[in-house]
């Protein structure tokens, strides 16, 4: 098919009418923490369209967690105007929108993968997004390799292992936003390229919103759709880059020019968004190479 | 299935945990021995050097007084046991229904504090008059020392469990919009339950020791700690000793019971594994 040929964000945004996924306008948050006042986020403004994959890169203490937490409705911002598909964060995590992905598994030890991946659909009820059928989840394990395990306990998976039914978990609501705090963060190298690929296979099969927050720039590149670049704190949007690879994107493309040529503009941008804060971008993986 | 990245699809399993290598004979060996010692060092020493058995009968004759009379000792062990078994559930259920509305609210929290350490701080033991002046001649002040005794133990363990859950797990629950009901019931409980086992194994034994105390206080008519001072004020050697010894038996069999109890409940936890 010829539209094949027309990135993947571009055909997305130009056919939607619905209001933006995410939406922020003006977006402030301080902490108040033992009496000093920190200021996470100031007068941040971002628009992200339903079905596009963004990726948030910035310096450390950037306010990229917070910005996730906002989206997601676990905290609230000071100032400004921020909304979920037209709702307010809170309604949308109330209405169990959101699948997240924290940077550590999160799995409970004391139940087994698939109880794990049964937990979320069984909380909060009253919701529609109700319990998920045994076979929904035995086909979301078989397609990250875990079916022999479904009936494993955590502790008997490797770290990838771990990772990977915590990527599944959130897969298992269907939830139109996926939020992810660096997930891949804690992994090795090896593991890590491998999960990115997995990621996007079981993200093409949705039309979900995925907001990623990341330091590594590779990882960027490799998923997004769009790259948003922080600035040094507090933080607000310093660049926002698009990413023009085609999908699906394969293994082997981290060694492709294309790649190379967005990972090094990229890069561009993050050491100027960290120098016009004063603060060092030490904090993000400069690699190039998964 | 979906075609795997090479690496995903082959990985296999972490290696599974190695049962304990040793024999069941290797592994009671060790315990034995030191029990052997003990009592055979006991007996020897009571029958070599000819100590009056008024003073310190040798264990083959309290373990056949006891045989001699197995129901006295069942009948009175009961009635204590069900003293100490009673304490211990009231202070299970009262200190995790306090350690939840501690887990909660800060204020409670520190409202609650300072009472928590006043009775770890007083020695329970001294109340046992007072209940038994409060409630006469019944098994409540004997339930009520018992339950003080076993209290503190498990109203910290299930405080700090409830309380130390896992930031992401946390966050990741409150992501569905989960209620305190839910986040008590799927995670601050079953993390609090190896802390919990932790202070049960303890609080048995403790339980115990607070109804034999309130039994020896006086308000009773039987148990084997009102039997111990009877034995004791009438001279009655071998009932003090083998009342000495009951109680030492349940002690053990109901710490094991625990002990058994919590490996089913936590297999999935790391105390469980042999290493």
């Amino acid at each position: 098919m010829g539209a094949a040929i027309v990135p993947w964000h571009a055909r997305r945004v130009r056919t939607t009418d619905e209001p933006p996924a995410v939406l922020a306008e003006d977006v402030s948050k301080t902490f108040l923490d033992h009496g000093r006042r920190t200021t996470a986020l100031a007068g941040l403004d971002l628009a992200i369209e339903a079905g596009e994959f963004v990726s948030i890169i910035g310096p450390s203490g950037c306010g990229k967690s917070t910005l996730l937490r906002l989206i997601g409705g676990l905290i609230d911002a000071d100032r400004g105007a921020l909304t979920v598909a037209g709702q307010a964060p809170a309604d949308g995590r109330r209405a169990k929108r959101f699948g997240w992905v924290p940077q550590s598994p999160a799995l409970l030890p004391w139940r087994s993968v698939r109880d794990n991946l049964t937990l979320l659909p069984g909380l909060n009820r009253g919701q529609g997004r109700g319990p998920v059928a045994d076979d929904e989840i035995d086909a979301l394990l078989d397609s990250v390799g875990l079916a022999p395990f479904a009936d494993s306990l955590p502790a008997e998976l490797s770290g990838g292992m771990q990772q990977r039914v915590s990527l599944v978990r959130a897969f298992a609501l269907r939830p139109p936003i996926l939020l992810m705090d660096e997930p891949f963060a804690a992994l090795d190298e090896i593991t890590r390229a491998d999960m990115r690929f997995l990621l996007l296979d079981l993200w093409r099969d949705t039309r979900a919103t995925v907001v990623f927050v990341t330091h590594s720039i590779a990882e960027a590149v490799l998923l997004s759709d769009r790259v948003v670049v922080l600035t040094g704190r507090p933080g607000q949007v310093a660049d926002e880059l698009t990413i023009e690879l085609e999908r699906p994107r394969e293994h082997g493309l981290e060694d492709a020019d294309a790649f190379h040529h967005h990972a090094a503009r990229l890069r561009a941008s993050l050491n100027k968004a960290a120098d016009a804060d004063g603060g060092p971008a030490s904090d993000v993986d400069g690699t190039v190479q998964p | 299935m979906t075609a795997l990245p090479p690496n995903l699809a082959v990985e296999s399993p972490p290696d599974e945990l190695e049962e304990e290598p040793r024999s069941s004979v290797a592994r009671f060996l060790a315990p034995l021995t030191g029990l052997v010692l003990v009592f055979g060092g006991w007996e020897a020493y009571v029958r070599l050097a000819g100590v009056s058995p008024l003073t310190l009968p040798p264990p083959s004759r309290i373990l056949g007084h006891l045989a001699d009379d197995p129901g006295f000792y069942l009948r009175n062990g009961s009635i204590t046991l069900v003293e100490a078994m009673v304490g211990f559930v009231l202070a299970l259920v009262v200190a995790l229904t306090i350690a939840t509305a501690m887990a909660h609210s800060r204020f409670v929290e520190r409202a609650t504090m300072p009472l928590i350490v006043l009775i770890q701080s007083t020695p329970v033991a001294v109340l046992a008059p007072v209940f038994l002046l409060w409630f006469g001649f019944s098994p409540t002040p004997k339930i009520l020392v018992a339950a003080l005794f076993a209290f503190v133990p498990f109203v910290a363990n299930a405080l700090t469990g409830l309380r130390s859950v896992d930031a992401d797990t946390l966050e990741l629950m409150r992501s569905v919009d989960a209620s305190r009901r839910e986040i008590l019931w799927h995670l601050r409980l079953p993390h609090a339950l190896p802390g919990l086992f932790a202070a049960a194994r303890i609080c048995v034994s403790l339980a115990l020791v607070g109804a034999v105390i309130g039994e020896l206080y006086g308000g009773s008519t039987q148990g084997l700690g009102y039997q111990a001072r009877i034995a004791q004020s009438r001279s009655l050697v071998d009932q003090l000793w083998g009342s000495v010894l009951s109680l030492a038996l349940m002690g053990i069999v109901l710490t094991l019971l625990v002990m058994a109890v919590e490996r089913r409940a936590l297999r999935w936890h790391s105390s469980q594994r042999t290493i």
